[in-house]
């Protein structure tokens, strides 16, 4: 008991500077074993420590509080308690002992979902990843775990907003699989399929020793957000997809392979045919509401391959050519599609008939020189990042080896070469480099 | 110097200030050959680049100067160049009146008007060399340049004198004095002069450097547009202020300055006008992303070769 008062003096007194916190770091490090061995006297002390002023001790005396199984009575006290602590810290304090916030916050999230009211942890979540972030482009354990909340409490646009920041630092690779697999799905949430497709594909492409299940729920969306977005899949995976991906990945997702090949035939009867049949295992994977929307997307591809052989067509023949039961509902679903901004028509309802327009941006407005200029904004930055890797490249040890023994081979046989032509043999000429 | 009372204006062409720097920078580039083959060349080329460091005195070249004198109007059109004898401290007579022949035949109205040197300033010994010539004309002009670049000066270093009877002393003599000038040019002669201008040395055939120029060329246009523009805003505040006199003239002349802009203001003049700027926005971004293409190419062909296995077929090295 004596030592644990030593140490709420020690860090009342060492949280100033960030030598001294330092310092405290090294103690608390030490004194970490006894905290962990009596817990329960750990309460107390909390309320004599700010979260706030002190944040760092008050970290180790949190983790070590929280260590071991609660239940869910514990864990509904507990939550207002880690919630405040996360609220108030002090960002530079923790950056001190990242492991050990990442494990609060770990445990944070497990006690909300205990009690199972995930919309409580989505703000404090959110502040513990800005606060473990050094920048904004920098991917931390926790951001997985953050967007879990956002998808289990449905609030996608908060997890959109941190879906937005580029990513160029990784702490753990493996943090990337569950961060771009949740980011997909709540994008998919949100209706914005590109930006989807990109963190699915990042997912499917990443190295891998082995084949991970996160890869292969993945490859499932995969195959039915880019059906729904590009109304086209192909089967290959890019070069640089790992060979573990690319001869396993199939063998999992065979189901939507062929929904996918089915798909590509362009007939919507049969197509329909081959999803019921195969409801159950859509259902089982969690899938079946993206299977729908593939089905409607179907429609609205069909539609959009009308405008390239058609420059007016009536509603009725619309109707025809796509299958649906009547001109109103070829009516309405173009009036849908013109108002997403997919397909620019107009639609005469006196005839019945619908007039396909070209694009009728003129790139002569003020709004478009300002997202051309971010855009140009945007790659600035990037192209500064790519130089600075590249310059990063030239220096590695292993690259400069690699084109050193190049180069002297390179010399070496030039030496010969030239040692062949000084003596007149008459084939120097054919090897002259 | 006292400057000039005779009541002549002068008018000089770009030509003449061609000829006499072209002429003083072969002559510098004859007598000491420069160190480097680069150096001499944008010196040709342009007239007020920084000449190649000289050892010695710079040499002073002279020549002569034509061109036509209408009642108090006197417009100098074109020189060319003579040989000074040293030991006489005079000009080779012979040939300036060889030149003026054949120069009469094709210009007939073109008179010699004066004389040119090179240098600081006008020197005593210049004088003889008036007052030989004063028997071709009676009251002949000395222009100047000054082949020395001071980067401060923002007029051209070229000064014109002319010679007048004064009593100092009690002695009548000529002195020089200075006269006020302008520059006039034919349309053909601003062509060929912003031409010459624009010249660059030998490697200015690659499109990239003639790109460059020339942006630099605007750029710098603006640049100056800019501090003018700031001067008379900086001019303008104070006289708001109080600080200085309020000067009627001055601000008459920048309200028209004002009211002369905008040049165009119509409906189609601004959509031509945002279409041709995002134009140049879009090819800014396309060139932008080939570069960005173009350094992740390098970067990939650098990461393959260091981290490359046996296996180059779809692997990376994985991290999970």
């Amino acid at each position: 008991m004596g030592s644990i008062e030593n140490l709420v003096t020690q860090i009342q007194g060492l949280s100033g500077s960030i030598d001294d916190i330092a310092h405290l770091h090294n103690i608390l490090k030490v004194a970490d074993e006894s905290l962990h061995a009596e817990p329960s006297a750990l309460s107390s002390v909390l309320d004599q420590v700010d979260p706030a002023k002190h944040s760092l001790g008050y970290l180790y005396f949190l983790e070590a509080f929280t260590s071991g199984p609660v239940s869910k009575e514990q864990a509904l006290t507990l939550i207002p308690i880690l919630a405040r602590f996360i609220n108030c810290c002090d960002a530079q304090q923790i950056r001190f002992a990242p492991d050990k916030f990442v494990s609060v916050c770990k445990r944070f999230k497990d006690h909300v979902l205990l009690i199972e009211s995930p919309l409580r942890g989505v703000s404090p979540m959110r502040a513990a990843v800005r606060k473990l972030q050094t920048t904004s482009e920098h991917l931390t354990t926790l951001h997985p775990d953050f967007l879990l909340l956002c998808l289990l409490s449905k609030s996608y646009n908060i997890g959109l907003s941190v879906l937005e920041d580029d990513i160029f630092d990784v702490d753990q690779p493996r943090d990337l699989f569950l961060y771009c697999y949740y980011g997909g799905m709540i994008c998919i949430g949100q209706k914005r399929f590109r930006k989807a497709l990109e963190l699915l594909h990042n997912v499917v492409t990443a190295p891998m020793n082995a084949i991970n299940a996160i890869a292969v729920e993945a490859y499932k969306k995969y195959i039915l957000v880019s059906l729904i977005h590009y109304g086209q899949f192909s089967t290959s995976l890019p070069k640089y997809a790992s060979s573990a991906a690319q001869r396993n990945l199939k063998n999992f997702c065979q189901p939507y392979i062929e929904l996918a090949t089915t798909y590509s035939s362009g007939k919507i009867a049969e197509f329909k045919i081959y999803v019921d049949t195969n409801r159950e295992k859509y259902d089982n994977d969690k899938n079946l509401g993206l299977v729908k929307q593939v089905v409607s997307s179907m429609y609205k591809h069909n539609i959009q391959r009308l405008t390239q052989t058609y420059l007016t067509l009536s509603l009725q023949d619309i109707a025809n050519t796509v299958q649906l039961g009547s001109p109103k509902e070829a009516e309405m679903h173009v009036l849908q599609m013109i108002q997403d901004g997919e397909i620019f028509a107009t639609i005469n309802q006196k005839d019945g008939m619908v007039r396909f327009l070209e694009d009728p941006e003129q790139y002569k407005t003020c709004q478009m020189i300002e997202h051309i200029d971010s855009s140009i904004q945007r790659i600035m930055t990037l192209s500064r990042k790519l130089n600075a890797m590249d310059e990063l490249m030239s220096y590695d040890p292993l690259y400069l080896s690699k084109v050193r023994t190049c180069f002297e081979i390179l010399r070496q046989v030039t030496v010969v070469s030239e040692g062949f032509v000084s003596s007149g043999w008459e084939g120097a000429t054919e090897i002259r480099l | 110097m006292a400057s000039s009372s005779s009541g002549l204006t002068f008018k000089l062409h770009p030509l003449v200030i061609l000829n006499i720097s072209d002429h003083y920078t072969r002559v510098k580039s004859q007598l000491h050959p420069p160190p480097s083959a680069h150096h001499c060349a944008p010196a040709a080329a342009d007239p007020f680049a920084p000449p190649a460091p000289a050892a010695a005195d710079p040499p002073r070249v002279y020549g002569c100067v034509i061109g036509v004198q209408r009642g108090r109007t006197v417009e100098i059109f074109n020189s060319f160049e003579l040989l000074y004898d040293p030991a006489t401290h005079s000009l080779d007579r012979a040939f300036l009146d060889k030149k003026q022949e054949l120069y009469k035949k094709v210009f007939p109205n073109f008179y010699v008007l004066g004389w040119y040197s090179t240098g600081s300033d006008a020197e005593e010994s210049d004088m003889h060399i008036h007052k030989a010539l004063m028997d071709i004309n009676e009251s002949p002009v000395y222009v100047l340049l000054n082949p020395s670049i001071n980067h401060a000066q923002k007029d051209l270093p070229v000064t014109i004198y002319e010679s007048e009877l004064h009593v100092i002393d009690g002695i009548p003599q000529l002195i020089f004095v200075r006269a006020s000038y302008t520059i006039e040019t034919v349309e053909a002669e601003r062509i060929s002069v912003d031409h010459v201008a624009h010249l660059k040395p030998s490697d200015g055939g690659t499109a990239a450097t003639q790109l460059a120029a020339h942006l630099t060329g605007i750029h710098s246009a603006i640049k100056m547009l800019n501090s003018r523009v700031r001067v008379l805003h900086h001019y303008l505040l104070a006289m708001q202020k109080g600080e200085i006199p309020c000067e009627n003239s001055l601000l008459r002349q920048v309200s028209s300055l004002l009211r002369r802009l905008p040049a165009i203001e119509s409906g189609k003049f601004q959509d031509d006008f945002l279409m041709e700027y995002n134009d140049t926005l879009l090819i800014t971004y396309l060139a932008m992303l080939t570069n960005c293409s173009s350094t992740m190419n390098e970067l990939i062909d650098k990461f393959n070769t260091a981290y490359d296995r046996h296996s180059r077929r779809g692997g990376r090295t994985p991290f999970v």
